[in-house]
């Protein structure tokens, strides 16, 4: 607790004053020779107990009400509640959400989740911490800013509001790693944010660390300032799977068009919206309506003019409480060639894939290549969407490991292949591609390879559209390859081993493509893959699709600090709703055209992760668990809300002082019951016979 | 010579007013002479007693030979024998009695009152004695008639001091033992101690067939207990002394009064003690005439 007045806590030691007088007055007794002492042996004996309880409360009121105009005098501040800010801190870390759904607003103030942050942290510190450092991270760049000075901090570009979604466990880590880096001495962590479960991750293996790292320093406090209030009136809108399709009646785009509203309660009336379409510039309104609590629209054609072969587009809603979701930006292009490239021995399993491959699913161009394995300097990298590895995993300093890195890295999809021999490591401290590193073959031996789970919510085996399960149960394995690696299972035996895994490596980029390996051949002798060829068509395709974005000319990206060339020298803006230019593009969901050289210019689309339009939010009881162990406390705030997060607490001393005043006049009050003076009879019946 | 010492507890103007009144016992009295007071004893004075058949021995002059002729059998007549009493003080001069102003104490008040009955007693021809208790009987003058001896009295009155523990009881049982006939014996004490005790020693007196009055001194303070801030009360007979919050215990102290007060009317109830609760700050006179019209038996009767 900090005060406005400390020169006035001085006066403190005033709160004595009524033992003091209470012991002068002790000390000014008179003295009086007295015959009668058995009564007050007697009353002294009866005495003990409660009237000795009420005379120490009585004094201790007198003190309690003398220090509560002391320290209401001195002008305490506090945080929400007494204690919250509990002392100063040699430093205090703002942990900032700066994802789109932070920019929920009310329409009366038109203060956003985010400022509403900063007003408040702003005052807090100003008000209680002034000469603490102060460092901001935010959870767009998740790079620690020293601040000097925190009136400063809404007019940062790193305070800024992006269309980013936010990781918080990344954003706590980052606070932590500040930590120990810095020795920062007694710490506050102020983490602001709206509570969306997609942001905090509570399945995420970083929580470990994080409890771990925070509860190692002792000197660490947590304040979570949370806006879980959802604004029901808002609406957001995404467009997906965008594609330029030629048709009989000439050139169309074809998107799954998504709008959904705050409200999520189940009886709601249908609301109908103005949804303007730009195609390059030319705006058209069609009204949607949206029955229920979303409406969905998959394959919504737009039709092109003849001379709109290239451009952007985007899809605007009326302004409502959230600016941010209120538009989709998409970009389009003559249809990259969907070129697969099977680098193989095995025709068997080559023969597969590529049948897979090439099946068509829409009017696009599509393309296999086969190359044997000594054939790997063919392959043309600059073309290939999805490239398929059916041979040894190379050295990370070779020139294929270079080259398969740059492949993923920008944006297309690899996946390996076990090889037929799988040759055993020979110094296991040797850092792997990837960190990818195949095991050993093994075959069914009854129920050894019977599938036990996969992956249905994201990823190669993800549900259909319809919600359907793709039919894996029918899969069956006669050999799998185990193979050792850090990444998300998406096909699991029952023995817990991963057939089928997206691997994740810290020596990619974020905006890299996807890397699979497989355990299994699409061949008749490995697996039914081929043979009941449902479920590999559709991985085969979503992992050509996810490649096929990166050769694309027009290119769809979620914003991220990565999402755009680092180089801003040939990113030129076509679209874009922000109004902050000094913001990084990358940050700002917009439609872009890149030209970093005047013959291969292509064309982005960012827009914000989807998950920005997921509603749901994590329970202050998850919060609980997430960090247990952790010394933290939650303020649950609201837009909207004018109270200070460091207030002027004097009225609650004043009202302390008041009420330690009427319990001790309560206390003085004489019992009701208060014994006479007793009677006085002169003589007894006896003396008159 | 001894030296003489003043008896101001003697008031001329107050034995004037009392003269009036005699001092009565309320049972009969066995005495060494004649005097005003019934005595167990038969005898021929005036008053009549009772009639009783003849046995041979009997004084035929004290024959009634008017029932002898209304019923032919022989009855001797009989007439109540008037005597004397001894009239003995027990004083409690514990330290306790040393309460009060100088020459307002208590123990002036008590020998006030036992100067002014002995006065009164020996006027009426009575025996007085005198025994005193601190820390055991301090001084006994057994109980003699004559001027000489009430000048004794006087002065071991006059000579009388408070200090010490009470040992009242002690000297209650004593003086029980010491009284060797029917006597009235006057207790004159503020009785600051446990009453359990008191209660057998009273018996005793009871049992030896003596007349017990008892003039319990206290003061109104001590009742009251009216003190409005911290006093440190030191003990008058040599106990630790207290610092007291007043406001504190004044309700306790109250209480403890009552419970003290009815214990000792329980114990004089039971005993049948003449006993008179007597304030300091009450004329003294005032005290022994109600006492005095208390023991008159017509004005008892009469209700005056």
């Amino acid at each position: 607790m900090s005060f406005l007045q400390p020169v006035l806590l001085l006066g403190l030691p005033l709160a004595l004053l009524p033992v003091i007088i209470h012991l002068i007055n002790r000390h000014r007794h008179r003295t009086v020779q007295w015959a009668a002492m058995m009564f007050l042996l007697d009353a002294r004996k009866m005495n003990k107990g409660l009237a000795k309880l009420r005379q120490i409360l009585i004094l201790t009121m007198r003190v309690a009400a003398v220090a509560m105009l002391v320290l209401a005098a001195s002008r305490p501040l506090s945080g929400g509640w007494l204690a919250l800010t509990g002392g100063k801190a040699d430093t205090i870390i703002l942990l900032l959400d700066r994802s789109a759904s932070m920019e929920e607003q009310t329409l009366e103030t038109g203060e956003s989740k985010r400022s509403t942050t900063l007003t408040k942290l702003t005052d807090l510190i100003e008000n209680t911490a002034t000469g603490s450092e102060i460092v901001l991270i935010d959870s767009a760049t998740l790079t620690p800013t020293v601040i000097s000075k925190a009136a400063a901090l809404s007019d940062l570009p790193q305070t800024a509001p992006t269309d980013t979604a936010a990781d918080i466990p990344a954003l706590l880590q980052a606070a932590a790693d500040f930590l120990i880096t810095n020795e920062s001495g007694r710490t506050d962590i102020w983490l602001a944010s709206d509570q969306r479960q997609p942001d905090w991750q509570p399945a995420s293996g970083q929580w470990q660390s994080i409890r771990a790292d925070l509860t190692s320093s002792e000197s660490v406090r947590l304040f979570l300032l949370n806006f879980p209030e959802i604004q029901p009136d808002n609406l957001s809108i995404s467009a997906t799977n965008v594609k330029r399709q030629r048709s009989s009646e000439g050139l169309q785009l074809v998107m799954d068009l998504s709008i959904r509203r705050g409200d999520r309660s189940e009886k709601l009336e249908d609301l109908t919206v103005p949804v303007e379409f730009t195609i390059n510039g030319t705006r058209t309104v069609q009204d949607m309506t949206i029955t229920g609590s979303e409406l969905i629209r998959l394959g919504h054609v737009i039709p092109l003019g003849k001379n709109d072969g290239r451009g952007w587009g985007r899809l605007d809603l009326p302004a409502d409480d959230n600016p941010l979701d209120n538009t989709a930006y998409f970009v389009f292009d003559e249809p990259a060639t969907r070129k697969t490239v099977i680098l193989s021995d095995d025709s068997a399993t080559a023969e597969a894939i590529s049948s897979a491959a090439n099946a068509p699913i829409d009017h696009a161009v599509y393309e296999t290549v086969t190359l044997s394995t000594d054939l790997a300097a063919q392959i043309p990298w600059e073309e290939t969407a999805l490239l398929f590895w059916h041979a040894q995993i190379p050295q990370p300093d070779s020139a294929e490991g270079a080259l398969l890195k740059q492949h993923v890295a920008s944006g297309r999809t690899l996946v390996f292949l076990p090889p037929p021999i799988i040759f055993p490591q020979t110094e296991a401290k040797t850092p792997q591609l990837f960190g990818f590193q195949w095991k050993e073959w093994t075959e069914a031996n009854r129920d050894s390879l019977d599938i036990n789970w996969w992956r249905t919510d994201s990823g190669l085996l993800s549900n259909t559209q319809n919600g359907n399960p793709l039919p894996l149960d029918q899969l069956k394995l006669f050999k799998s390859c185990l193979f050792t690696t850090e990444g998300q299972d998406l096909l699991k035996l029952k023995s817990e081993e991963p057939v089928i895994t997206r691997i994740l490596t810290d020596q990619l980029p974020s905006s890299a493509g996807a890397l699979y390996a497989w355990g299994t051949l699409p061949r008749t002798d490995h697996s039914t893959l081929a043979t009941d060829g449902v479920a590999f068509f559709v991985m085969t395709h979503r992992a050509l699709d996810a490649g096929t974005n990166a050769v694309s000319k027009a290119k769809h990206r979620e914003t991220g600090p990565e999402a755009l060339p680092s180089r801003t020298a040939g990113v030129s803006t076509l679209s874009t709703t922000s109004a902050t230019s000094f913001l990084s593009p990358s940050l700002r969901s917009g439609a872009y055209e890149i030209s970093t050289n005047p013959e291969t210019s292509y064309l982005i689309a960012l827009n914000r992760p989807v998950s920005e339009d997921i509603l749901s939010t994590v329970s202050p009881q998850a919060i609980d668990s997430l960090l247990e162990g952790v010394e933290f406390r939650q303020i649950n705030d609201k837009l909207g809300n004018g109270d200070s997060l460091a207030s002027e607490v004097w009225r609650i001393f004043l009202t302390l002082m008041a009420l330690a005043l009427i319990v001790e006049a309560a206390l003085c009050i004489p019992p009701r019951t208060e014994v006479q003076k007793p009677s006085i009879r002169l003589s007894s019946p006896n003396s008159v016979k | 010579m001894p030296e003489p010492v003043q008896r101001d507890f003697l008031d001329p103007a107050v034995l004037g007013r009392l003269m009036g009144l005699p001092l009565n016992s309320r049972h009969p009295m066995v005495g060494s002479v004649s005097g005003r007071h019934r005595s167990p004893i038969k005898g021929s004075a005036l008053e009549f007693a009772q009639y009783r058949k003849y046995v041979p021995g009997d004084d035929t002059r004290r024959l009634d030979w008017r029932a002898w002729g209304r019923t032919d059998r022989y009855y001797i007549k009989e007439f109540e024998a008037d005597t004397n009493l001894r009239l003995c003080f027990i004083v409690d001069t514990s330290g306790s009695m040393a309460f009060g102003e100088e020459g307002q104490t208590r123990l002036d008040y008590a020998k006030k009152i036992a100067g002014t009955l002995s006065y009164i007693a020996a006027q009426q021809g009575d025996a007085v004695g005198l025994y005193s208790s601190a820390d055991g009987i301090e001084h006994e003058i057994p109980a003699k008639r004559g001027p000489r001896h009430l000048g004794i009295i006087f002065d071991q009155l006059a000579r009388l001091e408070g200090k010490g523990e009470s040992s009242l009881v002690q000297a209650i049982h004593h003086a029980a033992e010491k009284i060797s006939q029917r006597a009235m014996v006057i207790i004159i004490s503020d009785l600051l101690f446990q009453p359990e005790p008191l209660k057998e020693a009273l018996q005793h007196l009871r049992f030896r067939k003596h007349d017990v009055g008892i003039f319990h001194l206290l003061d109104r303070q001590e009742v009251d207990f009216d003190f409005d801030r911290p006093t440190r009360f030191v003990d008058l007979e040599g106990g630790p002394s207290m610092l007291v919050d007043p406001s504190l215990i004044e309700q306790r102290y109250r209480e403890a009064v009552g419970n003290y007060f009815s214990q000792i009317d329980d114990i004089m109830n039971h005993s049948v003690i003449d006993y008179h609760r007597t304030l300091l700050d009450e004329p003294y006179d005032q005290v022994l005439a109600r006492f005095l019209i208390g023991r008159n038996p017509k004005t008892a009767r009469s209700g005056k």
